[in-house]
């Protein structure tokens, strides 16, 4: 008999009920519900329990399959790879951002065959790795939506596409055989360019190339022609000069070459405690600029009296004291003098003026202090701007008289820029017009043809900024659309040998550099540059002085506008780049938009309110976005724009940036042709340019009236411009700081000494009754250390945390609601004792890592954290978006996404709420496909509701880390760049190891006299030190001064 | 309950109307028992309409993001943390007069107990939406509940202060919950054995537990009440204690003050008592309860008033010294600047919470106004305004202008939604409390008629020869022979 084996008694026995319920599967019953049907619920069999068990089961479970669903992206692998891509890791590609004349060398990060970011090279002797915002803006434009996709031919009112390039060269070639052909371009510094252009010139004959810049040089250019006889610029040399006089060129901003000039200014401004020495920077201009708000000291004079300006700085160079009415003005012209003459030679002046005698009479200058040589170069001259305005003029007036047979327009956008914009297109519309532009600018909508050119991203090229330099632009991605090069299409139209500019451009330099290894190693390199600088003089003509001294010119009475460029938008040739739209103007802190920049005193003149003496309208006007809107009317010529109150700006002036008001013939069209972004940004007023029968003048007189009960809102990211004495900056003069290089920083000390435990100067460790957790643990330690001394406000740092960073464009709408994303911004203080004409003190902000940070304790579910090493980190992914880290940061540098900025958010169609639109535009188009190709894909991109901030590139240490663990090497990390400090073209942003002694972070920190924390009494310990600024002036400076002295009042 | 009670001689009767025990059933059972009145179906549906409105207002809110709401990257927190702070703190009034009132032995609580910790729950659910809907994922919201996790060892932060919100903020419902609910349980029986129809009787016969009123039932009863008030007590002064270190604990100057607890606390109270007073001048006109709430009740309610916001008066000021003596910069600021000066942007919301919340209350010390029922009730209105303004003034007077002067903020005023989501509770609100005052007794039927001998007969017995007799000789006669 079969062995049994049994559980239970039932089992044995085989009972009746044990056999039922071994039957039964469920001994519970499983749904209550089955027993409602009829019995009601009292007396339902399922207990209460289960029903409460089987309702929070089913609720969790709907809550869980609800909230996990993810939607599905399919990516396709390589069939075949690619030689040189490899998934997931950069390449980096040696190239020059070109725009106009504008030329830097840079370095491309390309990745999975995406160019996504722009890096200075440092290869450059020009520019040594320094970048400026624009450049680092224009990978975005590379993938701007409103590029044209196509070559395409005016037919009636509409473009169609023509569809293929032969159809293309055939139809032009048609259009243009016979006739005067005229080649408008930008300033061109490519050589292949050129000649390529010399070749097709031979080929048309009596045609002729202009080159015409949006904001004219032409003063200089025929000033220099006047007096040294060469119709060039020359180079200069901040870095030689130990005193520097501007009068109103905003080198460090957009004049001439502002990446190069930052480059050279700083480093002449760094400071050190055991041999402090400095440049001295004058300037002298009439509203604030970039350049200006840097200076040491800073006279303001009627934009009509810069002739008379500069005339009185070279007799004063004789002894000859200035009889201006202004007293302040007097004695800065002496003062300038002074220390122009003192400084033999090593001293540089130089004008923003496009006036031919201004020019001249800087010239005399510089001839009379001896800087031609030293600081000014003549045997290596600037490329970077060559229009000639008289030559553009009467190519219009050619144009107009019909003697023009067709206009080749490359680069350029007269019908938007040119002072007279209907008289050009007028002109164009009588010729053959074929446009080169990428996008269907003002210009290009009035040509007959349109062929676009390649964004310089996807060609090859080269531009040679100043004679002998060369830097080589080779394509780091296929052109996205059916585009060609400008300069095959002027071989094929030319009849030339070359199949395309490739094999021209790579012929053209094999032979010039000598053989294919040099052509290669140039590329690598994408310079090449002379082994040695030369330097040189050119022979001085004064004849001209004496007239051009005659003819500077006195103020004329009533108010003058000073057009300017601004750091981002330009001459607004990238005003379609919502990057640049949405970073903030340093000075004026206002984005997406252009405005009256008006000083206190005639703010007091129009709107009856004294912003300085009466706090309550000072507030008033700062807390609300609506300003008042004035009328401003210079001959036909008139805008009304919002008025932007500035300490500052000389009493009678005021100032308007151009490169805004981008408009379509059809406005309507504005958002189809131009672009999202740069619709209804600001006005266009290129309009107030004049023309003094030599060249183009930027200031003019003009009536300003206040236009009643209107308003417009401008989004500004910063809207108090005083630190309120608080130990945010510091700052003193040079002479204290030589005296005394502890003075500046003495107040802190003595509070540290006052309040640590044992009279200590160390917060860190005497200051709170806690141990410091990470004091002994060793290894890496992340730190960044910033000099205030020689950070510009450039703004190149923030586009390039934009773009490393894929920080997300949020639009003007959301800007005025303070919404904007940016993790690092450029803080500007108001300083010194003239509320007139005050100092400016800019100090880049970004989350300052701290070491007993604020924000952690505070989250309930732990979504910040901190490091080992130092990183204060955000997990995205965790946070539930309190806000609560975001009210208790002191710095205020945590972001929170308040819409879905991103499009990346679970919730669809959620960008166009129902009820009024709260996302604009741009927004839009940061979000489409191919604007989102410029991602990096290293950084998460943030959907809606949760806060984001400054992770010091987190994602750039790891590979470091990596770096240096593949090459067993810790120096590796040492001083790792991220992306702000790569950016930088001053380099006043280091970043590294600060545990490592030698890296250059622990060097910048070294200097306890300069090293301060802000807000160091808040015990936060952050990781982000700055250096005290130091002015080379004998003003007494900062807030921390007037107090100073306020006190020794009261005491006496 | 006769325990917690002794008789007094002097004070007035707190039921009037000489009521016997059957009237006192009959009053309060009445508007549960009879068809809803024209002006609750209006009051009702015009509830109905907010809670509607506020709930699109969420919607808006969690489908578009926060950005729905004009907050910014200064300004973390405006009308949402505000409006919960103030719905937190007026539900303090009910759980304090249950239960300190209670270990106090006031029997004058009787009267409004009932109606007051109906208020607290109904105040802290919704004061519950702000935290929860105000996050920018609310989807997430489960991570602050400390829930073993496939996660690793991720776990909340025990060290911030939402955290501990979340505690308090939910244990003070559940045992205010409770609280209330038990003492329901006598009362719904009643109305369950005066129901008339089989559907009234199933469900008040649910609600009520099988309640018998067996001695037993009343001893336990009595038991679990002093239990549960023994565990109120501190609650009443922790939920609003640590409500207050969301802002004491953080580093924000104007929010970093240690007076917080107890300032919050005697805030709490002070608003409590004023929307207690609002609601329950209303009951006893539209539902005819004179008797039950009566003037000596209000009165009682408004020396609570006069003290709690003279103690308030008494933190503002001793801020103010504070932030003087201290001499921290960012603190004077932002006590003298950003509140202090009334021509600063927001200065005008710090005058109008002192005129509100300190100089109006002090007409109670008259017992004239104290007895008025017009002034109680629109002083009542006047004390929660200038309560939402006090919560206002510090959470966006500290924050808009805060330690970085690059960084101050525009003028922060709300858009729709968020002054929709404030409507939205106080749909919830009243939609909650006209229900409540439709189906459940307004007013403890068993512990109103404690006290109905307690008082009545012995003042009633008294006072006829007192009132009669001249006051000096009654003093000497009766309160020196009392002794």
């Amino acid at each position: 008999m079969e062995k049994k084996y049994w559980q239970s008694f039932g089992e044995l026995n085989q009972t009746e009920n044990f056999k039922q319920s071994a039957q039964n599967e469920f001994k519970e019953e499983l749904l209550p519900l089955a027993d409602l049907d009829d019995k009601g619920i009292i007396d339902a069999k399922t207990p209460r329990r289960d029903f409460l068990k089987y309702l929070g089961f089913s609720t969790a479970a709907a809550t869980l399959a609800a909230s996990c669903e993810m939607p599905v992206r399919k990516s396709v692998p390589y069939l075949q790879r690619p030689d040189d891509v490899i998934p997931g890791v950069s390449n980096y590609y040696a190239s020059t951002y070109v725009n106009g004349g504008d030329a830097i060398s840079v370095v491309v990060k390309q990745r999975d065959g995406r160019p996504i970011k722009i890096e200075g090279n440092e290869l450059s002797s020009i520019t040594k790795g320094g970048t400026s915002a624009q450049a680092q803006a224009s990978v975005l434009d590379l993938y701007d939506n409103t590029r044209l996709r196509y070559p395409m031919q005016k037919d009636g009112k509409e473009f169609k596409e023509v569809t293929s390039f032969d159809a293309f060269d055939k139809m032009v070639g048609a259009a243009i055989t016979g006739k005067t052909v005229v080649l408008l371009t930008s300033t061109i510094t490519s050589p292949s360019t050129l000649q390529i252009i010399s070749e097709f010139l031979a080929k048309y004959p009596g045609s002729r190339h202009v080159q015409y810049d949006a904001v004219s040089y032409s003063g200089m250019l025929l000033a220099n022609e006047a007096t040294y006889g060469k119709k060039a610029i020359p180079s200069y040399h901040f870095d030689n000069a130990k005193v520097i006089v501007s009068l109103g060129a905003d080198f460090l901003g957009t004049w001439l070459s502002p990446t190069e000039f930052s480059k050279q200014y700083a480093a002449n401004r760094k400071v050190k405690s055991d041999k402090p020495e400095i440049s001295q920077h004058i300037h002298f201009e009439s509203m604030l600029s970039l350049t200006g708000s840097n200076a040491d000291d800073r006279f303001l004079h009627k934009p009509s009296e810069t002739g008379a300006v500069a005339a009185a700085i070279l007799a004063a160079l004789n002894g000859t004291t200035a009889s201006f009415k202004d007293a302040k003005l007097n004695a800065g012209i002496k003062l300038a003098a002074e220390k122009l003459k003192a400084a033999g030679g090593n001293a540089l002046v130089v004008s923003g003026s496009n006036n031919v005698n201004v020019q001249i009479i800087v010239n005399a200058i510089n001839e009379a202090i001896g800087a031609v040589g030293k600081t000014i170069n003549w045997a290596v001259t600037s490329n970077y701007r060559k229009g000639i305005d008289a030559d553009m003029n009467a190519l219009v007036n050619d144009m107009n008289s019909g003697a023009v047979g067709a206009v080749l327009v490359y680069g350029v956008n007269p019908a938007y820029s040119y002072n007279d914009k209907k008289k050009f297109i007028d002109g164009l519309n009588k010729a053959v017009g074929i446009s080169f532009n990428a996008s269907m600018d003002e210009t290009a909508e009035n040509c007959k043809y349109i062929l676009p050119a390649n964004h310089w991203l996807e060609s090859w090229g080269d531009a040679e900024p100043k004679s002998g330099y060369f830097s080589f632009i080779q394509p780091t991605i296929n052109p996205l659309f059916k585009t060609r090069a400008f300069q095959t299409s002027l071989l094929k139209w030319s009849g030339s040998t070359s199949a395309d500019y490739e094999t021209y451009f790579r012929s053209y330099w094999t032979g010039k550099l000598g053989s294919a290894d040099t052509y290669n190693k140039a590329l690598q390199d994408g310079v090449a540059e002379p082994a040695t600088a030369v330097a040189g003089a050119a022979a001085f003509n004064n004849a001209k002085v004496a007239e051009a001294v005659a003819k500077a010119g006195t103020a004329v009475a009533g108010k003058e506008v000073v057009l300017y460029e601004k750091i981002s938008i330009g001459n607004g040739s990238q005003a379609n780049n919502p990057w640049l739209q949405e970073l903030p103007d340093p000075i004026s802190k206002v984005t997406w938009d252009n405005y009256v920049m008006m000083g206190t005193e005639m703010y007091k003149e129009m709107f009856g309110k004294d912003v300085i003496a009466d706090k309550g309208a000072s507030d008033a006007y700062e807390v609300h976005p609506e300003k008042p809107v004035v009328k401003v009317t210079a001959g036909k010529m008139s805008v009304e724009l919002p008025v932007l109150l500035l300490p500052g700006v000389q009493k009678d002036t005021i100032a308007i940036a151009v490169g805004y008001g981008r408009e379509s013939a059809d406005a309507a069209k504005t958002i189809d042709y131009i672009g999202r972004s740069a619709k209804g940004a600001g006005k266009n007023v290129y309009g107030f340019v004049g023309f003094d029968g030599t060249t183009n003048s930027y200031t003019t007189a003009v009536s300003v009236v206040k236009v009643e009960n209107t308003t417009y809102p401008l989004a500004q990211t910063q809207v108090h411009g005083s630190s309120e004495s608080r130990p945010v900056i510091y700052e003193t003069n040079l002479k204290s700081f030589t005296a005394n290089p502890a003075e500046v920083l003495h107040e802190i000390t003595h509070e540290k000494l006052a309040t640590t435990a044992n009279g200590s100067t160390d917060f860190r460790k005497d200051a709170t009754i806690y141990p410091d957790l990470l004091e002994e643990k060793k290894g890496i330690k992340w730190g960044m250390s910033i000099d205030l001394s020689t950070c510009t406000g450039c703004s190149a740092c923030v586009v390039a945390c934009t773009a490393e960073n894929n920080v997300s464009v949020v639009g003007k709408t959301q800007v005025k609601l303070a919404h904007e994303m940016h993790w690092l911004r450029i803080d500007r203080y108001f300083t010194g004792g003239d509320p007139l004409n005050p100092d400016v003190v800019f100090q880049p902000m970004l989350c300052q890592h701290c070491d007993n940070a604020p924000c952690e304790n505070v989250c309930p579910v732990a979504a910040t954290n901190h490091s080992s090493e130092g990183l204060n980190q955000m997990t995205y992914n965790r946070c539930i978006g309190t806000r609560y880290c975001a009210n208790n940061c002191p710095y205020k540098v945590r972001r929170f996404n308040w819409l879905d900025y991103t499009g990346a958010d679970s919730f669809e169609d959620n960008q166009k709420p129902l009820l009024g639109s709260y996302l604009d535009e741009s927004v839009m188009q940061m979000n489409d496909d191919l604007t989102r190709m410029v991602l990096n894909p290293d950084v998460t991109v943030r959907s809606r509701g949760v806060i984001e901030k400054c992770s010091f590139c987190v994602q750039r240490l790891q590979a470091a880390k990596l770096d240096a663990k593949k090459a067993q090497d810790p120096a590796v990390v040492r001083n790792v760049k991220v992306a702000c400090s790569q950016a930088c073209p001053s380099d006043c942003i280091t970043f590294g190891n600060v545990n490592d002694p030698e890296s250059e972070v622990s060097k910048a920190r070294a200097d306890k006299h300069r090293a301060f924390y802000v807000m160091e009494q808040l015990h936060v310990l952050p990781n982000v030190n700055y250096m005290v600024k130091v002015r080379n002036t004998d003003r007494e400076l900062g807030a921390h001064h007037e107090e100073k002295k306020e006190g020794a009042k009261a005491h006496a | 309950m006769s325990l917690l009670k002794y008789e007094s001689q002097l004070r007035e009767p707190l039921v009037d109307g000489d009521k016997d025990y059957h009237q006192v059933t009959e009053d309060i059972v009445r508007p549960i028992e009879a068809k809803p009145s024209r002006l609750w179906y209006i009051g009702f549906w015009i509830s109905v309409g907010l809670l509607l409105f506020g709930v699109y207002s969420i919607y808006r809110e969690v489908t578009y993001g926060v950005g729905q709401w004009n907050l910014n990257k200064t300004i973390g927190w405006g009308w949402d943390i505000t409006n919960f702070v103030w719905w937190v703190g007026i539900g303090h009034a009910g759980t304090l007069i249950s239960a300190i009132l209670l270990l106090f032995r006031q029997g004058w609580r009787t009267g409004v107990n009932r109606a007051a910790e109906a208020m607290t729950i109904f105040a802290v659910m919704c004061a519950g939406q702000f935290p929860i809907w105000h996050m920018g994922r609310v989807w997430m919201a489960f991570f602050v509940l400390p829930y073993p996790n496939t996660r690793g060892p991720l776990w909340v932060n025990f060290n911030s202060p939402l955290l501990w919100d979340v505690f308090a903020i939910s244990t003070y419902f559940t045992v205010s919950l409770l609280f209330w609910y038990s003492g329901l349980i006598p009362d719904l029986a009643t109305v369950r054995d005066r129901a008339k129809t089989k559907f009234r009787k199933l469900m008040y016969g649910v609600a009520s537990f099988g309640w018998t009123g067996s001695t037993k039932h009343w001893q336990r009863h009595e038991s679990l009440s002093l239990v549960l008030a023994g565990l109120s007590t501190p609650l009443v002064l922790s939920v609003h204690t640590i409500v207050s270190f969301d802002f004491a604990t953080s580093i924000v100057p104007g929010w970093h003050t240690t007076i917080f607890p107890p300032y919050f606390v005697a805030g709490a109270i002070f608003s409590g008592f004023a929307m207690v007073q609002t609601l329950m001048i209303i009951v006893r006109k539209v539902f005819n309860m004179q008797d039950y709430i009566t003037l000596g009740h209000i009165e009682a309610m408004n020396k609570v008033i006069v003290l709690t916001g003279s103690i308030v008066g008494c933190a503002y000021l001793t801020e103010l010294f504070i932030a003087w003596y201290g001499q921290n910069p960012y603190e004077l600021w932002a006590f003298f600047e950003n509140r202090g000066n009334l021509f600063s942007p927001y200065g005008w919301s710090y005058y109008l919470m002192m005129f509100c919340n300190v100089v109006s209350p002090q007409l109670f010390w008259s017992r004239k106004l104290r007895r008025n029922i017009t002034v109680t009730f629109f002083m009542s209105i006047i004390v929660n305004i200038g309560m939402w303004f006090e919560r206002f003034v510090i959470i966006v007077t500290s924050t808009y202008r805060d330690f970085l002067p690059s960084s101050w903020s525009t003028y922060y005023s709300p858009t729709i939604w968020e002054i929709g989501f404030y409507l939205g509770t106080f749909g919830l609100f009243f939609t909650c409390f006209f229900l409540f005052a439709k189906y459940m007794p307004v007013i403890a039927i068993a512990e109103i008629k404690s006290i109905l001998k307690t008082t009545g007969e012995g003042y009633k017995a008294k006072m006829t020869d007192v009132e009669k007799a001249d006051a000096e000789k009654f003093y000497i006669e009766e309160v020196t022979h009392a002794h």
